[in-house]
């Protein structure tokens, strides 16, 4: 069954007269890991408010978990139910902390306290956290930093998670700490929508979603939308390094089974061709 | 020649506090006039508090900095006019825009420099253009240009002052691929015109390989390899150990050396790995 579905939403912000989205028809599936790609102002980010009712379609429709995100009197209830994540970690931790920063969204939700503590230390050990329960948040570094503002969003208990750009200022390490987190919370069933200009975390999803002036380009597998290296190119977006050299090879005369998407698969099939 | 020198040069953060940190730890180096040097480390490694001693807006604990072979700290009352020859762009800086229209946010530091009416305009209206930024755009708000311009107009306002030496840290955080390409290739433009130094501290190491002539790295403080590129991506497992990565298409050619294939490391464009894979496939006759 779908979570997410959107038909036909159309936004325009209030100044503006351009749309944002210009009628986007989407369904994401209970448990799915969704990447939105897409550049600067192509409306990745205004489809992620639209998701947890931040903002509301001025066209169209978008149903949650079959709550219509329009119904003012289930606005709470979605977005308990779809959490976000941005891209700077120093804006979303509030408390001094780090446990009591976790505990933040449960307790405006009215979460008795017994419950309460019971859900920041699952939230804290499933993001690798719990260690720190007692440390101040400033003296973490980035991906730990992101990894605690997740957990303060998994306390609130939400079927879905909307990550807007979660690792654009970490360093590598940071990179895949947040990313290893992305694939657990997934592994426990929860929807994962994840924007991001990084194609090596993209090639993660169970479906990438290329977005563009507002519309829908082309969405399918990673291998699948990966292998559309010259319309991507076309539309000034990347793909991974090591689906370009493939690509290349292909026009070059060289015949792969599949089209590689990280270093190993490159490499074994690379191994291949070399015999 | 070097334009700058370092020797000995260490920060302490919060001396006698239980908070004491080193954060930069005796470094030792010299940057020459009109390179550009990629600067890395993991988060934490004192990259920030490094260049911050370049322009002297972190006093060393000890050691010196010299810039065209002086101190800069030998008159700590002109240590202002430093800043001047030493430009630097912090992370995020469109979040430092701050006057009506884009112009008079570059025009802020010529004005300051003391420079007067026609000069300021030359020299606004040059950077605009080093920056990417139409003529049109500089008579609207800051705050109504999209991310990438945003980012330009504040490196606009720097280049302005006309630094002998340009820090950026992590000047591509954050822009999509093709803002990242754009920029990029404006700094690098406008560093071919010029002929300036740029420093360039960035968790990109695509960016890095594709734009430096030397890359530092920095690991806990210390001064860890300070190379080429093709040498320093070369040692992909000794970057890892330190938090580091190394661009996906050198990883992809040194695990194929690795496996005995005759190929070359240190690879850091698909241009160049393909043209090494469709040169053994043609000495093997696969195609």
């Amino acid at each position: 069954m779908s979570f997410i579905s959107a038909s036909g939403v159309k936004y325009a912000y209030e100044d503006s007269d351009k749309l944002a989205l210009k009628g986007i028809t989407l369904k994401v599936n209970k448990g799915e890991f969704v990447a939105l790609l897409g550049h600067n102002g192509c409306g990745k980010s205004t489809m992620a408010k639209t998701l947890n009712a931040l903002l509301t379609p001025s066209e169209g429709v978008i149903y949650v978990d079959g709550m219509d995100t329009s119904d003012e009197e289930v606005t709470y209830e979605i977005r308990r139910n779809v959490g976000l994540v941005l891209q700077n970690p120093d804006n979303q931790l509030v408390a001094s902390i780090i446990e009591e920063d976790v505990a933040f969204g449960p307790e405006n939700l009215g979460v008795e306290p017994a419950e309460i503590r019971r859900r920041v230390d699952n939230a804290l050990k499933a993001v690798d956290m719990y260690e720190y329960r007692t440390h101040a948040p400033h003296k973490l570094s980035g991906g730990q930093k992101q990894r605690v503002a997740i957990a303060g969003i998994l306390a609130m208990e939400p079927s879905c998670i909307v990550f807007d750009e979660p690792t654009a200022m970490l360093d590598p390490n940071g990179r895949e700490e947040v990313m290893r987190t992305i694939k657990t919370l997934k592994e426990k069933g929860i929807t994962i929508v994840l924007i991001t200009h990084y194609m090596e975390e993209a090639v993660l999803a169970d479906r990438v979603i290329v977005m563009d002036e507002g519309e829908i380009l082309i969405q399918g597998e990673p291998e699948k939308v990966f292998s559309q290296v010259n319309l991507l190119k076309k539309h000034a977006l990347d793909v991974p390094q090591a689906t370009e050299l493939a690509y290349k090879l292909i026009g070059a005369g060289l015949r792969f089974s599949k089209m590689p998407l990280n270093t190993d698969e490159c490499v074994s099939l690379l191994e291949e061709a070399l015999g | 020649m070097s334009i700058i020198e370092v020797k000995d040069l260490s920060f302490t953060y919060g001396i006698k506090t239980p908070f004491e940190k080193k954060a930069v730890d005796s470094l030792n180096l010299s940057i020459n006039e009109g390179e550009i040097i990629g600067l890395i480390g993991h988060t934490g490694s004192g990259k920030s508090t490094f260049v911050q001693m370049l322009n002297g807006l972190i006093k060393p604990t000890s050691g010196q900095v010299f810039l065209n072979g002086e101190d800069i700290w030998a008159k700590p009352k002109e240590i202002r006019k430093i800043r001047f020859k030493v430009g630097m762009v912090f992370q995020y800086p469109e979040y430092q825009l701050f006057d009506e229209t884009v112009y008079d946010d570059i025009a802020f530091g010529p004005k300051n420099m003391g420079l007067s009416g026609e000069d300021i305009d030359a020299t606004v209206k040059k950077a605009a253009m080093f920056s990417g930024l139409s003529e049109k755009l500089l008579k609207k708000s800051p705050f109504d240009l999209s991310g990438g311009e945003k980012r330009r107009a504040a490196i606009a306002g720097v280049i302005a002052m006309d630094p002998d030496v340009l820090v950026l840290d992590e000047p591509t955080a954050g822009l999509d691929p093709k803002g990242k390409a754009l920029l990029l290739s404006q700094i690098n433009s406008y560093h071919r015109e010029r002929n300036n130094t740029v420093i360039i501290v960035s968790h990109s190491m695509e960016d890095i390989a594709q734009i430096a002539d030397r890359v530092l790295v920095m690991n806990k403080g210390r001064l860890e390899m300070f190379d080429t590129p093709k040498k320093v991506f070369a040692q992909a497992d000794r970057l890892e150990s330190m938090g580091l990565r190394v661009p996906q298409i050198t990883k992809i050619m040194l695990t194929l050396k690795q496996k005995g294939y005759d190929v070359s490391d240190g690879v850091l464009t698909v241009e160049q790995a393909f043209c090494e894979i469709v040169s053994l496939l043609k000495k093997e006759g696969k195609i």
